[in-house]
């Protein structure tokens, strides 16, 4: 019998129907699905170390800024085009979270994610500090992405969004049903155990870091054109905090639920512009709500309603 | 320059010593850090302003019922929230005590937030320096000084001495077998969750004359009080005492010899510097505590 | 025969819309309202940048309603929040234009986010009259749909450093903060002083949300300036003055548009004297002023839980501009007519110490700025400087 609601029909035409909205939405309804495409490959990066590895490090909203600025120095200092400026601030991120990724080796638990934390605010410093090249406080200004196509160029820049997020759940996916996806959970589950299995720690956990860097760059270079401007505070503390919340909102260690979460977050925050001034109260309390209710996510609710619903390596029960 | 540095470096660090001692006592009693605590004292401080200003209390009594009313709202918070969520993943509890410090910052600037560019109570004292050997020091930063000292001397007999210090350190340590040995472990809890709110409250009254209060000065003492726990060792009453009096002297110290732009980035480097070579804390023993 | 008949209805539809065209209402305007649209913050740490202005802009904009509205429309402000952010500037702008359809944008605090949001705006061709972002580069090069009725970051520094001189300093220290708020002054002041042949003689920089300010305040004091430049925030400037007091250390201090509260200051640093050679600018009269009396009574019975601030004042101010605009502009409101009345106007308002005056070539729109003391505890205007 040919299962419909199972991972690959669904993300498909999950996948079509992303595809297909630009033919009947505004400019605001654009941008804010690019901005979904975009919060997915970094929660799917931020969940290769939260979910699946088991590292509480929160270093995935600096390194989303160090591949949002490595695009716009790239493009605006050295007329790099965007075709290569994009993976190049892909590469700079994923360089960046490799050298963090040492001394973080040793950390675990609580002091990881204070570590991590801290490393997040000094990146925000640098960006604020490093005049000649992050342009300080008042950032840098980047020309909007010519694609060559006739038409608006920022719905261009959502199809290549979309792609690249595509690619990211599909790499993901594969990721985690190859050897290294199954050494991250070792770990997740027990680092003893893993090195009993002969799994290489300080690798696998580099692995790690340096895939979740890749994605947060990539995005970060995605981010960078729809913005416009490459400015510090947009990779703050407030930044660090969405994409953990989308992390464990959509639910940790499951592709579905990283997708549930980007979209559900982001979703959420524009639909509380409408609360104004209370838009603070909302946000607590819709976070609040949804962990009183579902503690273990929206991938949660997938679990318990559709059993047959399979995933690599998804969790069973609780992580506790 | 040095003493003067030195002076302050103290006094200021004798307030963010303030904020990490309720930050310990509730790691120590439930194994969360409470990223909400910060946003407590705020509201803490708003409390004793509206008491002050506006029901035209005084002082003292207006610190006791800012303290019994932060008591109050950690109390609610912790049968609204905290308590839920007990068997919950330590992730949801992170993401819990997030979402609420948000909520809590919403409802402060909605309440306080217009009422001006940020807002303060009177000192208890007069608020004009005194000299001690020619160093200035004003006299509600020595007040503020000796009540951090009380409270972690307070609260290290507490621990130590009280059954219910036992107790409470015994929840953190293994829920599950305090349950066993007939612990109501969600009273405990709610306990500390209040007495926690409580001690962010006070701090609050009497650091608000020095540190001026806006809705948005939680996150600011909550990262140096963790650069202070983190330096004392997670969990260590003493040492979030002492971590907090050397993150006043390296800000100072930093700011005043190498650049005044490294004094709010400071913290943050502790951190980062300390976790590095000692991945435990200065005083924390690796491996005791892995939560 | 059939065909030529459907043709020639299709060219007759054609040319009805093109002849229908210029006579169509205009976005955001019906016979009984304009639809205006707030840019701007209203949440976290620098909501009075916004959510403030708005409320003072509101409360001209419900007493022009009350009293019939302008030629019989009635003005609705609808605000999005920007959060000071770039990032969240542009879905913000995105929905004001695409999902609220405004008529025009009034609105405007954080430059980074005003910058950030400016591409869509100018793309949309939608009229914008920004409340309070100070960066020039908003309104210099003139864009035909862009004004401002607050002052240019250059113009606050170059008054504060003229003020200072002024006032006889001769050695002068900047104290700022890293943001875009004080970067937008920050460099200006530099140039001001590099074209004065004048170089500081310190250069701090202090947190906007500080506990202690003993170490900035020692190394002015050592650096022997006997005046000093403040692009800082009210709670960063209260610290510093409370500092520089316990060391002993009483400089000339002049300090920037946001910190005018000098009463609200004096009474959270408690020590008598410790202002007395602190001077502030503002665009706006004090909030204190008998001749905005009026007004403090309007905002507070809009917004009973506000206190009447400086903020207020630049929304009022903005709002008279506007509603002149809107009268000017005249019955058949589009937004290629307000566009023409915006570019040639002067409005005086009580909130503001000189009018706004915008023309063809000058979208920067307000030059002038008040300059506050206290004086016996209670705030005096001491000075008004017009810039060319």
């Amino acid at each position: 019998m040919l299962k419909l609601i199972s991972p690959v029909p669904v993300f498909c035409s999950a996948a079509i129907f992303a595809a297909a909205l630009p033919a009947f939405a505004n400019q605001y309804t654009i941008f804010v699905g690019n901005l979904a495409f975009i919060y997915i490959i970094l929660t799917l990066g931020l969940n290769l170390l939260l979910g699946y590895t088991g590292l509480l490090a929160f270093v995935n909203a600096a390194l989303f800024g160090i591949g949002a600025y490595a695009t716009a120095i790239a493009r605006t200092k050295f007329g790099i085009p965007y075709g290569f400026a994009l993976p190049l601030g892909g590469l700079a991120a994923l360089a960046v979270g490799v050298v963090v990724a040492l001394p973080a080796l040793r950390l675990t638990g609580l002091y990881l994610a204070l570590a991590s934390i801290s490393f997040a605010q000094f990146a925000v410093w640098v960006f604020a500090h490093w005049d000649p090249v992050t342009g300080g406080p008042t950032g840098i200004r980047m020309a909007a992405v010519a694609y060559g196509f006739s038409g608006s160029w920022e719905t261009v820049h959502y199809y290549v969004s979309l792609a690249i997020c595509i690619a990211s759940v599909v790499v993901t996916s594969n990721i985690l049903r190859s050897r290294v996806g199954r050494s991250f959970v070792a770990i997740r589950e027990s680092e003893v155990a893993a090195e009993g299995l002969a799994i290489d720690l300080t690798r696998t956990k580099t692995t790690a870091y340096g895939l979740s860097a890749l994605y947060a760059g990539i995005a970060g270079g995605l981010f960078a054109p729809i913005l416009t401007l490459v400015v510090p505070e947009s990779y703050d503390l407030f930044q660090v905090i969405v994409q953990f919340a989308m992390v464990v909102v959509g639910g940790l260690g499951s592709i579905a639920g990283a997708i549930f979460g980007a979209v559900g977050l982001i979703g959420v925050q524009e639909a509380l512009r409408a609360t104004k001034e209370l838009q603070e109260i909302a946000f607590g309390g819709m976070i609040l709500l949804t962990v009183l209710f579902l503690p273990s996510g929206l991938a949660g609710l997938l679990r318990k309603y559709l059993p047959e619903w399979r995933e690599p390596l998804r969790r069973r029960g609780d992580d506790r | 320059m040095l003493p003067f540095l030195l002076t302050s470096g103290l006094t200021t660090g004798a307030l963010y010593a303030m904020v990490a001692i309720g930050l310990v006592l509730v790691y120590r009693s439930t194994g969360h850090i409470n990223f909400s605590h910060g946003e407590l004292f705020m509201l803490g401080g708003f409390f004793a302003y509206s008491l002050i200003m506006f029901a035209g209390l005084p002082y003292v009594v207006a610190l006791f019922l800012a303290v019994i009313l932060s008591f109050l709202l950690g109390v609610i918070s912790d049968r609204l929230v905290y308590r839920p969520l007990i068997k919950a993943p330590g992730l949801t509890m992170v993401l819990a005590t997030v979402g609420f410090s948000y909520l809590l910052k919403g409802i402060g600037r909605y309440f306080w937030g217009g009422k001006g560019e940020y807002l303060s109570i009177p000192a208890i004292v007069d608020p004009a320096p005194i000299f001690i050997n020619d160093i200035p020091i004003l006299p509600q930063q020595l007040i503020v000084l000796g009540a951090a000292v009380a409270f972690m001397v307070a609260f290290a007999l507490f621990f130590s001495r009280t059954k219910a210090g036992k107790i409470m350190q015994a929840t953190s340590e293994n829920p599950t077998a305090s349950y066993l040995v007939g612990i109501r472990v969600e009273n405990v809890y709610t306990w500390t969750w209040g007495v926690g709110a409580a001690v962010a409250g006070a701090a609050a009254v009497l650091m608000t004359p020095l540190t001026l209060i806006t809705p948005d000065i939680g996150a600011t003492l909550l990262i140096k009080a963790f650069a202070a726990t983190i330096l004392g060792g997670l969990g260590s009453m003493t040492g979030a005492v002492v971590g907090g009096f050397a993150v006043g002297l390296i800000e100072q110290l930093a700011s005043g010899y190498i650049d005044t732009s490294l004094q709010e980035i400071a913290a943050f480097l502790v951190i980062m510097v300390v976790l590095v070579f000692r991945p435990a804390g200065l005083f924390g023993v690796y491996g005791q505590r892995r939560a | 025969m059939k065909r030529r008949i459907l043709d020639l209805g299709a060219l007759a539809l054609v040319g009805g819309l093109f002849l229908q065209g210029p006579a169509k209402a205009e976005v955001g305007v019906t016979d009984t309202e304009i639809l205006i649209g707030a840019l701007g913050v209203l949440t976290g740490p620098l909501y009075h940048n916004g959510k403030t202005i708005y409320d003072g802009v509101e409360s001209v904009y419900n007493e022009v309603n009350a009293a019939g509205g302008i030629h019989g429309r009635k003005i609705r402000y609808v605000r999005e929040d920007d959060v000071c952010k770039p990032d969240q500037a542009v879905p913000a702008a995105k929905k004001l234009i695409h999902e609220h359809k405004v008529f025009m944008i009034h609105g405007g605090g954080c430059s980074n986010a005003s910058l950030a949001a400016m591409p869509e705006i100018v793309q949309a061709k939608i009229p914008w009259v920004i409340t309070a972002s100070t960066a020039p580069q908003l309104t210099d090069p003139v864009n035909p749909m862009i004004f401002t009725t607050m002052l240019a970051g250059w113009m606050e520094t170059e008054g504060q450093l003229q003020r200072a001189i002024d006032l006889g300093a001769k050695k002068i220290a900047i104290v700022k903060q890293k943001d875009a708020w004080a970067d937008s002054r920050y460099k200006p002041l530099l140039d001001s002083m590099k074209a004065r042949n004048i170089t500081p003689v310190a250069d701090e920089e202090l947190s906007p949300d500080p506990t202690d300010a003993t170490a900035v305040a020692l190394k002015l004091k050592t650096s022997g300036a006997d005046a000093v430049i403040g692009v800082l925030f009210p709670k960063a400037a209260t610290v510093l003055m409370r500092d520089m007091y316990k060391i002993g250390y009483r400089p000339i201090v002049v300090g920037g548009s946001a910190i005018s509260d000098l009463k609200a200051m004096d009474q959270s640093i408690g020590i008598a004297g410790s202002l007395d050679k602190f001077e502030a600018l503002a665009p706006t009269k004090h909030p204190d002023d008998p001749s905005v009396a009026k007004w403090k009574d309007v905002v507070k019975k809009h917004y009973p839980s506000d206190t009447f601030m400086t903020w207020h004042l630049f929304g009022v101010a903005s709002g008279e501009f506007m509603v002149a605009a809107l009268k000017k502009a005249g019955k058949d409101l589009t937004r290629e007519s307000l566009a023409k009345a915006l570019s040639d106007l002067s409005v005086e308002s009580a909130a503001y110490p000189g009018p706004m005056t915008c023309k063809p070539d000058n979208h920067q729109c307000y030059r002038s700025m008040a300059w506050f003391s206290l004086r016996g505890g209670e705030v005096k205007q001491v000075g008004v400087t017009h810039l060319k």
